[in-house]
């Protein structure tokens, strides 16, 4: 494939996958409308951090009135699957030139994974194409879509209690990641041990109870290991 | 500043975890507990976000039978659709409707 056709299937490719995430850009923007942060300053997260569920994880924190640390800590065990993505396609970037390999992983998001792993067979500089092609398609519209909710955020009436539409989100996340019950059962647990946990200073108890929710699904795991 | 510099950190922090493997440890494997941990920290995590989330008072959510019935939608119609976009306008469809009666 020469270059023009690889760009033209990155974004054939990429525009499809974006839709689902529209409404994870829209509701970070109302995140971040409700937190009180400041707008552009809460946008700014975007650019960053670069990716949804750890964004609206720090913001909604930061604007609970979580410390630093416990808002960070949280975000980063939010993204803590980008390990695997990083390992898993670490051997693929070693063809690559230096400059690709620490550029690369800043767009490395869920879906550019998806779409890296497809195409790891093209030849490096095929691959470095696509890939870029892909990420910054990627990037500029998660920006331009994050922008668009911090915009829309505010005018929607309050009665429609959009704030709702973060949890209902993470909740689809959780949903479709069950693949077995021991995950299930840890969802469940960390959901109850923060409600247990909720007095807890600067959001301590939702990191313990997540961090402990974790333990109780490896422990799951072990007890019914020919289950998986 | 003090938001800035936690922005900053976590965005620095995201960075790390994509780019370590990549640029620095190719060849270096997980240890198989660290891989069985990771596998749960997506839904332990998510799950007690929601949690955190429906507390605060900060976003000024109350918790009734309407968000209760909006949280079980979006259960089934994800487990049914694996679709975030159906998940979203079901759940607060049936949070709306409750909300008005």
């Amino acid at each position: 494939m020469n270059r023009r056709a690889l760009v033209a299937k990155g974004i054939r490719d990429v525009l499809p996958m974006f839709v689902p995430a529209i409404p994870f850009a829209l509701v970070l923007g109302v995140v971040i409308d409700e937190s009180g942060l400041g707008h552009l300053l809460g946008w700014m997260s975007s650019p960053l951090m670069f990716g949804g569920a750890a964004q609206i994880t720090l913001l909604s924190l930061l604007g609970e009135g979580a410390s630093v640390a416990a808002a960070v800590s949280a975000a980063l065990i939010v993204g803590s699957r980008h390990l695997l993505y990083s390992a898993n396609l670490a051997p693929y970037f070693q063809q690559q030139p230096a400059w690709f390999r620490w550029v690369g992983p800043y767009m490395l998001i869920d879906q550019v994974f998806a779409l890296a792993l497809l195409h790891k067979d093209l030849d490096a500089r095929s691959f470095r194409t696509y890939y870029l092609t892909a990420g910054l398609l990627f990037w500029f519209l998660w920006l331009a879509f994050t922008a668009l909710g911090v915009v829309i955020g505010p005018q929607v009436p309050a009665q429609w209690k959009l704030a709702f539409a973060a949890p209902v989100l993470f909740v689809g996340l959780v949903v479709v990641g069950v693949d077995r019950w021991q995950k299930a059962l840890v969802a469940l647990s960390g959901a109850a041990l923060t409600f247990l946990l909720a007095s807890l200073p600067s959001g301590s108890g939702m990191l313990i109870a997540a961090i402990a929710a974790i333990g109780i699904g490896m422990v799951a795991d072990s007890l019914f290991r020919t289950k998986r | 500043m003090t938001v800035l510099f936690a922005i900053a950190l976590a965005g620095l922090g995201t960075y790390l975890t994509r780019a370590v493997f990549i640029i620095a440890m190719a060849r270096r494997r997980f240890p198989p507990l660290v891989l069985r941990a990771l596998e749960h920290v997506a839904p332990a995590v998510l799950g007690s976000l929601v949690v955190s989330m429906l507390m605060s008072s900060a976003s000024a959510l109350s918790f009734g039978v309407a968000e209760a019935a909006g949280l079980l939608t979006a259960v089934l119609v994800a487990w049914r659709t694996r679709n975030h976009v159906y998940t979203l306008i079901a759940a607060m469809g049936v949070l709306w409707a409750l909300s008005a009666i």
